[in-house]
């Protein structure tokens, strides 16, 4: 029906796994800190403890990107969201006004706009306590009124705008 | 037709605070929750278990420390300033009635939040210092060795300085108030929720664990 929740599931499932490798990193490299400290207050002059400061130098790095990246991937996925609702809101604007050019009737937009997100006549019927021949002549009235063969190129009408404007941004 | 819809994650230009608190936010928050009421109320001090809950949480505190720098907006230490006026005029207008809406933590759970944060770098260095800053794989080890019949483990702690002296007595001390601090913190900070959440008519919990149920 929609792509929303598709995309925030699946925004929610990559932030959520690289949260979790954040975690297991983060607990990682403190357990291994800490182990090295230890080690550095035993023996603090062996050749050993240069490799662990170079272990921990990359671990502690890998914290820092891992943040700064999932810190991105986060404002990436609102700023989508953010575009998505103000794409959203643009189209209903375009069709509410196209709706009053037509001088469809406050019935007739109901029923156009239900045709428009994909309704047939008995489920527009059932949603409106409308009998099917009811929505079926308004239907026929719309197309009328807004110069158009059957639903396909109804809907078309608008998806066409939508191309044209994306093509030209 | 086209009613206004707002966003469920992140905020479009206003100041009400998230709808859903980052993952980092929300594991962090809850694992040291849960850290520091089953070291403070189910298990003993010294245990293993207990020791590496506690590195637990200090990794996880570090974690959400670098997240105050890293993080998305309303997670850095920038969107939350501790400012105990702002703090009082907030708390001042609650009882009023009329809370302000904040894109993070409001002023007066700004203020719980580095206190818990202080509190917590209190308990933790503490019981540090306790256990001489053995990770809990190397207390592991010194007690599978004492239990085979090497003391010699606990000779070397000796060795340590943090013995059986006045000192020790006052860390341990120290760690104890501290933790209990802490609990009392966690009371305060729930019923903190519950009346801001009741004057805000605004769900405040639902964002700290998986955001609002969509119908």
């Amino acid at each position: 029906m929609s792509v929303t929740p598709a995309l925030r599931s699946a925004g929610r499932r990559q932030t959520a796994a690289l949260t979790v490798f954040l975690l297991v990193q983060t607990l990682g490299t403190v357990f291994f800190v800490g182990d090295v400290i230890g080690d550095l207050l035993e023996d603090p002059v062996s050749v050993h403890f240069i490799f662990e400061a170079f272990v921990t130098a990359a671990l502690v790095l890998g914290i820092v990107f891992g943040a700064y990246s999932l810190r991105r991937t986060i404002e990436l996925l609102r700023t989508q969201e953010e575009a998505l609702e103000v794409a959203r809101g643009a189209l209903g604007q375009v069709i509410d006004r196209q709706f009053l050019a037509w001088a469809l009737t406050p019935a007739e937009r109901d029923v156009a706009f239900l045709a428009l997100k994909g309704l047939d006549v008995a489920d527009i019927a059932k949603l409106r306590g409308a009998a099917q021949g009811t929505v079926r002549a308004q239907l026929t009235r719309i197309y009328s009124k807004a110069d158009v063969s059957g639903r396909a190129q109804f809907a078309a009408f608008f998806v066409e705008d939508l191309l044209g404007e994306a093509i030209a941004a | 037709m086209a009613s206004p819809r707002t966003t469920e994650v992140g905020t479009v230009g206003s100041a009400s605070p998230p709808q859903l608190w980052d993952p980092v936010v929300r594991l962090t928050h809850w694992g040291i929750a849960l850290a520091v009421l089953l070291n403070g109320l189910v298990n003993d001090g010294g245990s293993t278990f207990h020791v590496s809950l506690g590195w637990m949480a200090m990794s996880l505190l570090v974690l959400r420390l670098v997240w105050g720098v890293l993080g998305p907006s309303e997670a850095r230490f920038s969107a939350f300033p501790p400012n105990p006026g702002a703090a009082l005029v907030h708390l001042r207008r609650l009882a009023a009635g009329r809370p302000k809406e904040h894109a993070s933590h409001n002023p007066a759970g700004a203020m719980m939040v580095y206190a818990f944060w202080i509190t917590l770098l209190v308990v933790i260095g503490s019981g540090l210092v306790l256990t001489g800053g053995a990770t809990p794989m190397r207390i592991a080890a010194d007690k599978a060795a004492v239990a085979s019949g090497d003391w010699s483990a606990l000779i070397v702690k000796d060795g340590g300085g943090a013995n059986d002296s006045p000192r020790r007595e006052t860390v341990e001390g120290v760690h104890e108030v501290a933790a209990n601090l802490l609990l009392i913190l966690a009371a305060l900070h729930v019923a903190g929720v519950f009346v801001e959440s009741r004057a805000m008519r605004r769900d405040l919990l639902a964002p700290m664990i998986l955001g609002h149920r969509r119908k």
